[in-house]
C-alpha cells in the first residue's frame, strides 16, 4: 500500500514535472523477476559470479528492481543525467531486512544480512554532456558510460548490466566538414573489479609495498571518414594502463632522505599495458546497391609486468585473463626453467583480419548470400573488448544451441555469468581461422538460412623438426581456464569455484589454448520460419537443425588422444498469437553429442562421452495497458554416458521456470 | 484478427487478387508500376536527415545510412500483401531482438500510411503518435502499417494506449522481418480493406525503435535540438518539429530539396502547446494512379 502511494506520488510529480520543465526527463521502470526450479538453491539469478560469494545467485525465488532516469537540460549547450538503480538481489523472502548489520550479531532471520538485502538505491550513474565553443569540438562527456563508441576488438560495449560502470572525460568533434574526418577520443577510468580481482594486485599480502593504485586508466582515439557515400574507413585506437606505485620507490623502502634519492614523491610502474588498433572499411558500391563489402584488420599488444600481477595461468586466481609471456625458451633457458614460469616478461603480440562479402538478394530471386573470411592471430585478446551481448563473426558458432543463443567475441575474458538460463552464451574466437557461407532465402512468409564454417586454429601445436609435438606452456604463460575439451552444455551449467560447470566439464567458453592442439571444426547450420497458411493466430513455424564436427588430434605423434565430437541437434517451435495482447510459443529440442576421448590426460588417458538431451519449451508473454508479462517453462532430460573405467554416469530431471513483469513510465 | 490491431475491414475483400511481381524501379528514377498495386518506388539517397538538419544519434548502433530509404515495394499476392523498405545499409540486430520477442532487427522503425479512397474527410490527418506530423485532408491515411522491431503484442499494447482510436487502422503485419537491407511486413489482405489498387497513395515515414518511448510516442525516438547517445539532432526540443528522418515525396523536381521544404514547414514558436497546425504536412505519393 505503502509502495502504491508512493508510486502514484512519484508519477503525479513526474507529470508536474513534466508540464513546468521542458525537456525534463524523468521515467521509471519496474521490473520483478520469478524463478523457479527443482533444486535446493535460492536466488534470483541461474548464474552469478562463482569467484566470491554473494546473495545474488541461485534457482528458487522471487525479486524486484527498480530504475529511475532523471535527465535535464540545463541551458542550451548542457545537458545532465543520472540513473538511480535499486540494488538487485534481495528476495521479496527478506522483507524484514532493512541493513541494519551489526557485525558478529545474529538477527532473527539467524544471519546478519546487511545492506546488500536491503534493496537499497545505489547511484549508477551520472553524466554532463556540453558543448563548448571550441573549433571542431561538436561535445565533451564527463560522467558514465557504456563503452559503446568504440568496437569489439579494442574496448568494446560492456554488458547491459555493466552499462553506467565507466567512467569517461570525452570529446566528439569533426576535423573536416560532411562527416570526411570526425574523431571520439576519451580517457576511462579503468574498471579494477575485474581488471584485478580481490581489489589487490594480488602480491599485497607479501609485500605491502605493491598495493594496488586506484589509477589506472584507458585511453582510446576513433578517427571514421566517409570519404564519399560508398566508402567509410573507421580507425580505432585504444591503450589500457594500469599503473602501481613502484615498490622501488626511495620515498616507499626507507628514510625520506634526499641522499637516498627520496624526494617525497612515488614512481608508477606498469603492472599492465594493452594496445589494441582497428582499422575497418565498409564499401557499399552506389552502382551496385545489392552489394556491400567490408574487412577489418585489427592488433593487439598485451605486457604484464609479473612484480605486480599474480599470474592467472598459474595460480588460477590472479590478475585479468591474459597471456604472460616470458621469451623463455626462446632466451635460452632450460626446460626446468620453462617449467618454473622463468624467463623475461615480453609482450603478447598478434593480428586479426575479417572480410565480408554480403550480396542482398542480387537476381531479385529472394536468395541472398554472405560469404566470411577470419583469421584471428592465436594471441589476439581484447581485454577490454565487448564480454558478450556483441558477435564479431556470422556464423552460429560451437556454443549456439536451439533455444539457446549464442555469439563469438575477440577476447580470454569473456563473460557468460551474471545471467539467467535463458540468456545467450558467448565463446572466444581467438585463434580462429577459416570461412563462413550462408545462403539465405526469403519470399513472402517463408524464411531460410543455410551456413556452412569451417574452422581452423592458430592456436593448434605444431611439431619440431624431429616431428616430436611440441607442447604449449598452459602452466605458466597460456591460460587454459582448466577445461579445454568437449562441447559446452550451456543447458545444464551450474558454475562453480573456477566457473567451469560443476557436474559436466566441457569446454570453459573462454578456453583457447591447450597443451597439446591439433584442432579443426566443421559446421552446417539449417533454420526456417513459416507462417502457417489458412489459421487463425498467425501460427508460425520455426525449426533449426545442426551438425558441428570437432576434432582435436592433440599430440600428433599419438592416435589414441584424438577427440572426436560429432553434435546434432533438432529444434522446432511453433509460436501462436491468439488475442492482440497474447502470444505462447511451444517447442522442443533435441540433442545428441557423441565425443570420443573428451576427458582425461595424456598422462593417464583419454575417455569418451554421449549425451543425449530433450527439452521441452513453453513461453507465454501477455502486453496489456502497458505492462508487459512473461513466462517461460522448461522441462530437460539430460543423460551423460561415460566410460566406466573413470566415470559415472548422470542423469538430470529439470523443471524450470522463469516469470517477469514489467512496467515503465 | 491475430497479430493486428485491425478489425473487420471496411471494404470487401478480393479473394483472387493476382499475383504481382515487383516492378523494378524505372531507369528515370521514377516509380514503376505493374498492374494489381504492385510498384516500386525510389528514394534518393542520402536524405536521411529530415528536413535537411537531422543528425543521427551518436551511439555506435545507429550505423550511416540506418535511416535511409532508398525504395518501397508493394508486392500483392492471392491473399497477402508484401511491404518492403530498403534502407541504405545492412540492418543489424544490435540489441539482440529474440531476447526481448523482437523480429530480427534493433533500430529501425517504418510507419507506412495509406490513403485508399483519396477523398476529403474520410481518413485520419494525423500522423501517427510520436511523428509529429500531418497530412492534407484529402490525402487523409486510411490504414497504416506498423513494421516495428517490437513483437507483435507489444506493438498492439502500446496502440491500445497510445491510438486506441485509430486501432482499427492500424496494421501490426503478421510477418516482420529484416532480409540483407530490406525490412520485410507481410500482411493480410483483409485488413487493407481489400487488394492495393493503382490509385492508393503511400506514405512512409522512418523512424527509430525506441524500446521507452515517452507518454505519447508510439515507440518512435524523438529529435532533438542536439543528438544524444540514443536522441536524434538538429529538431528542437519540443513536440512542433517532424520527428520522421526520412520520407518519400511525389515524382518531380529535386526530391531531396522537396523533403527538405516539406519537413521544414513546421511552427518553430509553438513549444508546449503545440496544435496540429503547428506541424508539418507531409503528402501522400500516388506511384500509379492515372
Amino acid at each position: 500500500m505503502t509502495r502504491a502511494i508512493a508510486i502514484a506520488a512519484a508519477l503525479t510529480l513526474a507529470a508536474a514535472a513534466r508540464a513546468d520543465t521542458v525537456n525534463f526527463d524523468l521515467n521509471g521502470h519496474l521490473y520483478t523477476k520469478y524463478m523457479y526450479q527443482n533444486d535446493n538453491t535460492q536466488g534470483c539469478l541461474s548464474i552469478s559470479n562463482p569467484f566470491w560469494v554473494d546473495n545474488i545467485g541461485g534457482h528458487n525465488g522471487a525479486c524486484t528492481e527498480f530504475e529511475l532516469n532523471i535527465k535535464a537540460r540545463v541551458s542550451d549547450k548542457v545537458s545532465a543525467g543520472v540513473r538511480l538503480q535499486s540494488r538487485w538481489g534481495m528476495l521479496w523472502q527478506d522483507w524484514w531486512e532493512n541493513g541494519d548489520l551489526k557485525p558478529g550479531v545474529q538477527d532473527t532471520s539467524g544471519e546478519s544480512l546487511g545492506m546488500n538485502h536491503a534493496q537499497y538505491i545505489k547511484l549508477r550513474g551520472a553524466f554532463v554532456r556540453l558543448a563548448p565553443p571550441i573549433p571542431t569540438v561538436k561535445w565533451v562527456t564527463i560522467g558514465s558510460t557504456d563503452f559503446s563508441m568504440w568496437n569489439e576488438w579494442t574496448i568494446g560495449k560492456a554488458r547491459y548490466i555493466d552499462r553506467d560502470n565507466g567512467d569517461i572525460v570525452m570529446v566528439e568533434g569533426e576535423l573536416l566538414p560532411d562527416r570526411m574526418l570526425s574523431y571520439t577520443t576519451g580517457a576511462m577510468a579503468l574498471p579494477k573489479l575485474w581488471a584485478g580481482p580481490g581489489w589487490q594486485t594480488g602480491l599485497k599480502d607479501s609485500d605491502p609495498l605493491a598495493a594496488l593504485y586506484g589509477t589506472d586508466w584507458a585511453f582510446a582515439l576513433k578517427l571514421d571518414s566517409r570519404a564519399n557515400r560508398d566508402f567509410r574507413l573507421k580507425l580505432v585506437t585504444t591503450l589500457v594502463k594500469d599503473w602501481e606505485a613502484d615498490r622501488n620507490s626511495p620515498f616507499l623502502t626507507g628514510p625520506a632522505s634526499a641522499a637516498r634519492g627520496a624526494d617525497h614523491s612515488v614512481a608508477l610502474a606498469t603492472r599492465f599495458r594493452g594496445l589494441n588498433a582497428t582499422l575497418d572499411a565498409v564499401w557499399t558500391p552506389a552502382s551496385r546497391d545489392w552489394m556491400q563489402l567490408s574487412g577489418l584488420i585489427a592488433a593487439s599488444s598485451n605486457y604484464v609486468n609479473p612484480d605486480y600481477a599474480t599470474n592467472l595461468v598459474r595460480n588460477g586466481q590472479g590478475f585479468s585473463p591474459v597471456v604472460f609471456k616470458t621469451d623463455c625458451p626462446m632466451s635460452g633457458c632450460t626446460a626446468q626453467d620453462l617449467a618454473n614460469g622463468l624467463g623475461n616478461s615480453v609482450s603478447s603480440n598478434a593480428i586479426a583480419a575479417t572480410a565480408l562479402l554480403e550480396l542482398f538478394d542480387p537476381f531479385k530471386s529472394g536468395l541472398s548470400v554472405k560469404l566470411q573470411l577470419f583469421d584471428i592471430g592465436s594471441e589476439y585478446n581484447a581485454i577490454m573488448g565487448a564480454r558478450r551481448e556483441a558477435d564479431v563473426l556470422i556464423t552460429d558458432g560451437i556454443i549456439a544451441g536451439g533455444f539457446t543463443r549464442g555469439g563469438q567475441l575477440p577476447t580470454l575474458n569473456i563473460a557468460n555469468e551474471f545471467q539467467d538460463w535463458d540468456e545467450p552464451w558467448y565463446e572466444s574466437c581467438i585463434g580462429w581461422r577459416g570461412a563462413t557461407a550462408i545462403l539465405e532465402y526469403s519470399s513472402g512468409s517463408f524464411k531460410s538460412t543455410l551456413e556452412g564454417t569451417y574452422i581452423g586454429y592458430n592456436t593448434s601445436t605444431g611439431v619440431d623438426q624431429f616431428g616430436v609435438p611440441v607442447p604449449r606452456d598452459v602452466k605458466n604463460q597460456y591460460p587454459n581456464f582448466l577445461y579445454t575439451n568437449g562441447f559446452t552444455d550451456t543447458t545444464a551449467f551450474t558454475a562453480d569455484t573456477d566457473y567451469a560447470n560443476v557436474y559436466d566439464r566441457g569446454k570453459d567458453p573462454r578456453s583457447v589454448y591447450a597443451e597439446f592442439q591439433d584442432r579443426r571444426t566443421v559446421l552446417a547450420v539449417l533454420t526456417g520460419q513459416f507462417l502457417v497458411p489458412g489459421f487463425r493466430g498467425t501460427p508460425t513455424l520455426n525449426f533449426k537443425a545442426k551438425f558441428v564436427n570437432d576434432y582435436d588430434g592433440r599430440r600428433q605423434d599419438r592416435k589414441d588422444d584424438d577427440y572426436r565430437g560429432l553434435m546434432y541437434l533438432g529444434m522446432a517451435s511453433i509460436s501462436l498469437q491468439p488475442t492482440n495482447e497474447l502470444k505462447a510459443v511451444l517447442g522442443y529440442e533435441y540433442s545428441f553429442w557423441n565425443e570420443t576421448a573428451r576427458d582425461g590426460s595424456e598422462e593417464a588417458g583419454f575417455y569418451g562421452s554421449k549425451t543425449a538431451r530433450n527439452t521441452a519449451h513453453l513461453g507465454v508473454t501477455y502486453a496489456f495497458g502497458g505492462a508487459l508479462f512473461s513466462y517461460t517453462l522448461e522441462y530437460f532430460n539430460k543423460y551423460l554416458r561415460r566410460d566406466r573405467r573413470a566415470y559415472y554416469d548422470m542423469e538430470w530431471n529439470v523443471w524450470r521456470a522463469k516469470g517477469t513483469f514489467e512496467v515503465g513510465w | 484478427m491475430a497479430g493486428c490491431a485491425t478489425t473487420s475491414p471496411t471494404t470487401p475483400s478480393t479473394t483472387a487478387a493476382a499475383t504481382a511481381a515487383p516492378a523494378p524501379a524505372s531507369a528515370s528514377g521514377g516509380p514503376a508500376c505493374s498492374g494489381s498495386g504492385a510498384f516500386t518506388f525510389p528514394d534518393p539517397v542520402g536524405d536521411d536527415n529530415g528536413p535537411g538538419t537531422y543528425t543521427y544519434p551518436t551511439d555506435a548502433v545507429y550505423k550511416p545510412g540506418s535511416f535511409d530509404i532508398t525504395e518501397l515495394q508493394v508486392v500483392p499476392s492471392a491473399d497477402q500483401v508484401e511491404f518492403r523498405v530498403s534502407v541504405n545499409g545492412r540492418i543489424e540486430d544490435p540489441w539482440d531482438s529474440p531476447a526481448w520477442g523482437g523480429n530480427g532487427f534493433s533500430v529501425q522503425m517504418v510507419f507506412i500510411h495509406i490513403d485508399t479512397d483519396h477523398k476529403p474527410g474520410s481518413g485520419v490527418q494525423d500522423g501517427l503518435p510520436g511523428t509529429n506530423v500531418r497530412f492534407k485532408a484529402e490525402e487523409a491515411w486510411d490504414r497504416a502499417v506498423i513494421i516495428s522491431p517490437q513483437g507483435a503484442i507489444r506493438v498492439n499494447s502500446e496502440i491500445e494506449q497510445k491510438a486506441p482510436q485509430w486501432k482499427d487502422r492500424i496494421i501490426v503485419p503478421r510477418v516482420t522481418r529484416a532480409s540483407g537491407r530490406t525490412l520485410i511486413a507481410v500482411v493480410d489482405t483483409r485488413a487493407l480493406g481489400g487488394p492495393p489498387q493503382d490509385s492508393w497513395g503511400y506514405q512512409v515515414l522512418m523512424q527509430s525503435n525506441e524500446g521507452f518511448p515517452a507518454k505519447t510516442d508510439l515507440l518512435t525516438r524523438k529529435v532533438n535540438e542536439f543528438e544524444g547517445q540514443h536522441r536524434f539532432g538538429g529538431g528542437t526540443d519540443y513536440d512542433n518539429d517532424p520527428h520522421v528522418i526520412d520520407i518519400i515525396v511525389p515524382p518531380g523536381g529535386d526530391p531531396v530539396q522537396k523533403q527538405h521544404e516539406i519537413l521544414s514547414k513546421y511552427n518553430k514558436a509553438a513549444t508546449t502547446d503545440v496544435k496540429p497546425a503547428d506541424l508539418a504536412v507531409v503528402p501522400m505519393v500516388y506511384p500509379c494512379a492515372k
